[in-house]
């Protein structure tokens, strides 16, 4: 499969509503069931071994007229949980077990009640994700809380989630996410090899299919680009900080780029791709869970989302420049996102200290023109290379 | 005492309504708000009864309500244009059961009892965005007036969409479809639709349910009508006096108090409420 | 039912007076506190654990009051501009942005009101703005920050994971005061000084009970702040317990002699939200004007739901710190819950109707109120008012909107009443 048609596969399930996808999911795995997972982290090989597909849910901003949900939520919360609750209110989401919300912050915690509220018939659950990772107490907490999220899952499908099947989805992900590793790996050592907004378009794509579709995908992708001969493009090495929940839409990506940036690095669906390394799944003691509750608190990447004494951001920020070379940081938060704008308070404290240039553009994912943010993007490229 | 009368003082417009025991409406009156808000009622009073020629002796009681409503002098009593629009609209349309008001600041959706009681009530009044202020904003910038505006978004076969609905941008963004070359007709659509999403959202809060009446200032405009029918999928109740509704509805307040013997004018300022901070 | 009140003013007064002096009081301590080695350490007032700093007399302090003090001050404003100034969004909430601003004009520290903490203690109960309001204190004083995780209520009530994590936490952060005070832990004192909570914890209940009579003794929204502060930051403390037997007293009494805070009670509101703090008076003035007083409130809650029956047992002091923490706070429970909470409350309070205060800052209170609203008019028949404005903000109160849809929802409120009679 070339490159051009891999990418039209994945951009042809991002046009798609969710239920669509998991119609879709259905012609390779028939009857799969789906659980929606709102950004950021759930234990995908835990619904995988369920038997059900999960489904990211990123918001639905460009395809759906907001006009129920907005009776609901206030103008200052972000669109994500509107547009995220206009497809619950419009039914679109019948054909799901159900959805994962979790801890990221109030808004997503009350977006689940009213969620739960007005779709009865779903199974809704809430993950209280731990925001201490170091207290000797942490690890129990967390697996346990892994272990209820199974229990209640397993009681909505009606049959138990083994150890075993956890362990063979453990694996697969495990794959899935070393993959999206190459490929980010590649883009930022190759710059013109493949333009950001088709990484993007691909991983978020991934996120709506079964992963036993992804992992052949990305095989034939990273085939593909690997040996294709391509130039360097020129710009200003970035990373890209604040699009974890909420996504940037593909072509603000293209005018970041065509602004006269190079994206190295950047923390777009990053839930997915949380874990810097494999997650074991198998040995002497298995337990697949505990397994995922040690990667959740001691090998995954930071997010805005997420409490470390250990590792604060700020300096997880820095290191992510240092090792993908970048010179600058765009934030580009989502408009009312409060995680990501009381970040971006530290973020910028500790960038102006060590001289690093940056530059914030708020976006909303239903947004179509971007001439504001084009003109400072141009500005702020210019400052660099000329400087 | 054979009249009742009601004083609707708004941020552009102050309307006056006279009414008689049969709860007709004897004559109407509009007349610019001005500067001078407190003289504004006033003035539409005095108006109002200068064109009927009913002498003042004759009107039992006075009500004001609208934008300057506890800032009138001229009425015995206030009421808020809430309840006034909701009255107002029951008599022109009995079967309303939900109101839609825009006027040139805010824009609110109000659920009607059958007696013409509000149900419940959900306002946009935090800022321009969607409001009349919007459209006239529009209308500057096109260089037409807001009579035409309406009439000429029927036109357009492609609504633009539109960034945001903030007053702020709207010369911008429209300046910015102008030199994407789109047309004016298009244009006119997207931002009639635009705002009728936003005030679909408000009805949404108090339920549609019909007969559904527009009422105030834009709801002479025609291509708002044909936006919020097509959103709402149903026919919306316009009249001819939509701009006195609210004056309408003041004066029935008035009338009820007329018929209960309230003949005095039991003057209520401002002044009398002392509001003390910490 | 008109009543008879001679002087209401004074009686409000009363309850206020003592309030302020105990207040004033750990004011007083916390400025002493600015140049002298006392050991101090920052806390968030929902679902807080205060008893184990008290049992280390560590002097706790609480942002949350400052800011609250300075917005019903009108000083809040020039505080959340400065710290707009340094990259604190317009869309951030203003708490965070009003402490900050104050910590850096020179507010904290030996010139200031407050002392610079020695270390901040984050209990994370429900609002995910609290970990990044102390993790930017932290950077600013260069403190350790200790986070106490406290899992959110998913199922019915807290599980023994649950609790089994926050003593094991709870642990952790009594090793840290040991550190710090060098004082070993003694469990003895924390039983007294619980037994202090819980005496403060019944009074505040039968308080709140007492609002179930008509006329209510105290506005149960805007009367409310004089005991919220004892109950939240100064429990554990005898002079809070001493307090509200007091206020107890004092309410019984008016309740006794048919006094209500109102001459003239034409209606009872349950109120949701935090109040307009920079408009606190006008804002009230705006519901007495109609004879509206709330007779329940879910924002005195935040810190414990004290009146369904909890109090915190000296038998066994961690565990019941812990189901505090976890459960019995309105901030660590689902929207759902507090739909729950609220219907509660127009039952057994025998309300007219709901006023929903919508802020912009919180998101944890405000977002999807408009759910709320939805449920409470369609699904429960219960006449709700929303308003919005903001409770540090001052930026965001407009007064004639405000009132205008207060005096809407009354004048609708009286008509169906009048024509209620008529028919009846």
């Amino acid at each position: 499969m070339s490159t051009e048609a891999i990418l039209e596969r994945c951009r042809a399930l991002l046009e798609m509503m969710p239920g669509e996808a998991l119609t879709e999911a259905r012609k390779t795995h028939p009857d799969i069931g789906g659980l929606a997972v709102f950004p950021l982290y759930a234990p995908f090989e835990v619904i995988h071994a369920a038997g059900l597909m999960p489904v990211g849910m990123f918001g639905a901003g460009e395809q759906v007229e907001i006009s129920h949900a907005d009776s609901r939520f206030q103008s200052f919360i972000c669109s994500i949980a509107k547009s995220t609750l206009e497809l619950f209110l419009r039914g679109d989401m019948k054909s799901f077990e159900g959805a994962v919300f979790s801890s990221i912050c109030d808004v997503a915690r009350n977006l689940s009640s009213l969620v739960k509220r007005n779709t009865p018939d779903l199974y809704i659950e809430y993950l209280h994700l731990p925001q201490n990772m170091d207290s000797a107490g942490s690890l129990g907490y967390t697996r346990a809380e892994f272990a209820r999220f199974r229990d209640n899952l397993s009681a909505r499908v009606g049959r138990p989630i083994t150890d075993e099947a956890i362990a063979e989805s453990t694996k697969i992900y495990n794959r899935v996410r070393s993959l999206m590793r190459d490929l980010y790996d590649h883009r930022m050592r190759h710059s013109g090899a493949i333009a950001a907004s088709d990484v993007c378009t691909v991983i978020r794509a991934g996120t709506r299919m079964m992963p036993e579709d992804f992992i052949p995908l990305l095989e034939a992708l990273l085939d593909q680009v690997k040996s294709t001969p391509s130039h360097p493009r020129d710009g200003v090495p970035v990373v890209i900080e604040g699009s974890f929940c909420e996504q940037p839409p593909l072509a603000l990506i293209d005018v970041i780029e065509a602004a006269g940036c190079l994206i190295k690095d950047d923390d777009m669906v990053i839930g997915w791709r949380l874990f810097r390394q494999d997650i074991p799944s198998n040995g002497p003691a298995m337990d697949p869970l505990g397994a995922l509750a040690e990667a959740y608190l001691k090998h995954s990447v930071y997010t805005s989302v997420r409490y470390d004494r250990a590792k604060p951001r700020t300096e997880g920020l820095m290191d992510r420049m240092k090792d993908s070379g970048a010179d600058a940081v765009v934030f580009a938060p989502a408009k009312f996102c409060e995680p990501a704008l009381l970040d971006y308070v530290l973020f910028r404290k500790k960038l102006d200290e060590k001289g690093v240039p940056h530059l914030k553009i708020e976006f909303e994912e239903k947004m179509w023109t971007f001439e504001a943010s084009r003109t400072e993007l141009e500005t702020f490229a210019e400052s660099m290379l000329f400087d | 005492m054979k009249y009742a009368a009601g004083i609707d003082v708004g941020s552009t417009q102050s309307k006056a309504v006279l009414i008689d025991l049969a709860r007709a409406v004897v004559a109407r009156t509009l007349i610019d708000t001005g500067a001078n808000v407190k003289r504004a009622g006033q003035r539409a009073l005095d108006n109002l009864l200068k064109e009927s020629g009913i002498p003042r002796e004759q009107v039992g009681f006075v009500i004001g309500t609208g934008y300057g409503r506890y800032k009138i002098e001229a009425g015995d009593d206030q009421v808020t244009e809430i309840s006034c629009h909701a009255r107002g609209a029951q008599m022109l349309f009995p079967a309303t059961r939900t109101v839609i008001d825009m006027g040139g600041q805010d824009t609110k959706a109000i659920k009607v009892g059958p007696d013409g009681d509000v149900v419940d009530f959900s306002m946009n009044d935090k800022c321009a965005a969607g409001t009349g202020r919007f459209l006239a904003g529009a209308a500057d910038v096109l260089g037409l007036t807001l009579d035409e505006i309406g009439e000429i978004s029927l036109t357009g076969t492609k609504p633009i969409r539109l960034t945001s609905v903030c007053t702020v941008f709207v010369e911008s963004d429209i300046l910015s479809h102008l030199a994407q070359k789109q047309k004016v007709e298009d244009i006119l659509a997207g931002v009639h639709q635009a705002i009728a999403s936003r005030t679909i959202s408000l009805v949404r809060r108090v339920g549609r349910e019909e007969e559904v009446t527009f009422t105030g200032g834009v709801a002479r405009n025609i291509g708002m009508v044909r936006a919020l029918e097509e959103k709402l999928d149903v026919s919306v109740n316009v009249s001819p006096d939509s701009q006195f509704t609210g004056a309408i509805g003041a004066a029935l307040y008035a009338m009820d108090r007329v018929l209960a013997g309230d003949a005095e004018a039991a003057a209520v300022s401002d002044e009398d409420t002392v509001w003390v901070d910490e | 039912m008109r009543t008879t009140v001679a002087e209401d003013k004074d009686y409000r007064g009363k309850v206020h007076q003592l309030s302020r002096d105990i207040m004033t009081d750990w004011m007083t301590e916390l400025k002493d506190a600015t140049k002298s080695p006392t050991p101090s350490a920052y806390m968030m007032i929902s679902g807080n654990c205060v008893e184990i700093l008290r049992c280390f007399d560590i002097l706790p302090v609480f942002p949350e009051v400052n800011a609250l003090q300075l917005a019903i001050r009108k000083q809040s404003l020039p505080y959340i501009i400065k710290s707009e100034e340094i990259g604190y969004a317009s869309d951030n909430c203003a708490y965070v942005k009003a402490d900050v601003g104050y910590t850096m004009c020179g507010g904290v520290g030996e010139n200031g009101n407050i002392p610079v903490p020695d270390f901040i203690v984050c209990n994370f109960v429900g609002c995910n703005v609290y970990i990044k309001w102390f993790e930017h204190c932290a950077s600013m004083f260069d403190v350790p920050m200790i986070m106490l995780d406290i899992p959110f209520v998913r199922e019915d009530g807290p599980s023994t994971d649950d609790v089994k994590y926050v003593m094991t936490q709870l642990k952790e952060l009594i090793a840290h005061c040991e550190k710090l005070t060098g004082k070993k832990f003694d469990i003895d004192r924390l039983r007294e000084v619980l037994g202090y909570s819980a005496r403060a914890e019944r009074g505040w209940s039968r308080c709140k009970e007492l609002c179930k009579r008509k006329p209510t003794p105290f506005d149960a929204y805007f009367d409310s702040i004089n005991m919220m502060g004892p109950i939240n930051a100064l429990r554990g403390s005898k002079v809070a317990a001493d307090f509200f037997d007091q206020v107890v007293e004092q309410y019984e009494g008016m309740v006794s002699d048919g006094m209500g805070v109102l001459e003239d009670e034409r209606f009872r509101i349950v109120f949701e939200g935090p109040p307009p703090y920079p408009y606190y008076r006008n804002f009230r003035n705006l519901f007495e004007a109609w004879g509206a007083v709330a007779v329940q409130s879910t924002y005195s809650t935040v810190g414990g739901t004290w009146e369904f029956g909890f109090t915190h047992d000296p038998e066994r002091p961690l565990e019941s710190i812990a189901e505090q923490m976890i459960i019995h706070n309105l901030c660590n429970r689902s929207m759902i819950e507090r739909y729950a909470q609220i219907q509660s409350y127009v039952d057994e309070y025998d309300a007219d109707a709901l006023v929903i205060h919508s802020i912009k800052s919180c998101r944890l209170f405000s977002a999807g109120q408009g759910d709320m609203r939805e449920y409470f008019t369609k699904d429960r028949g219960v006449p709700t008012l929303m308003v919005e404005s903001d409770l540090e903000d001052p930026r965001y109160y407009a007064e004639a909107q405000m009132k205008n849809r207060i005096d809407a929802f009354f004048e609708a409120l009286t008509y169906k009443r009048i024509r209620g009679k008529a028919t009846a």
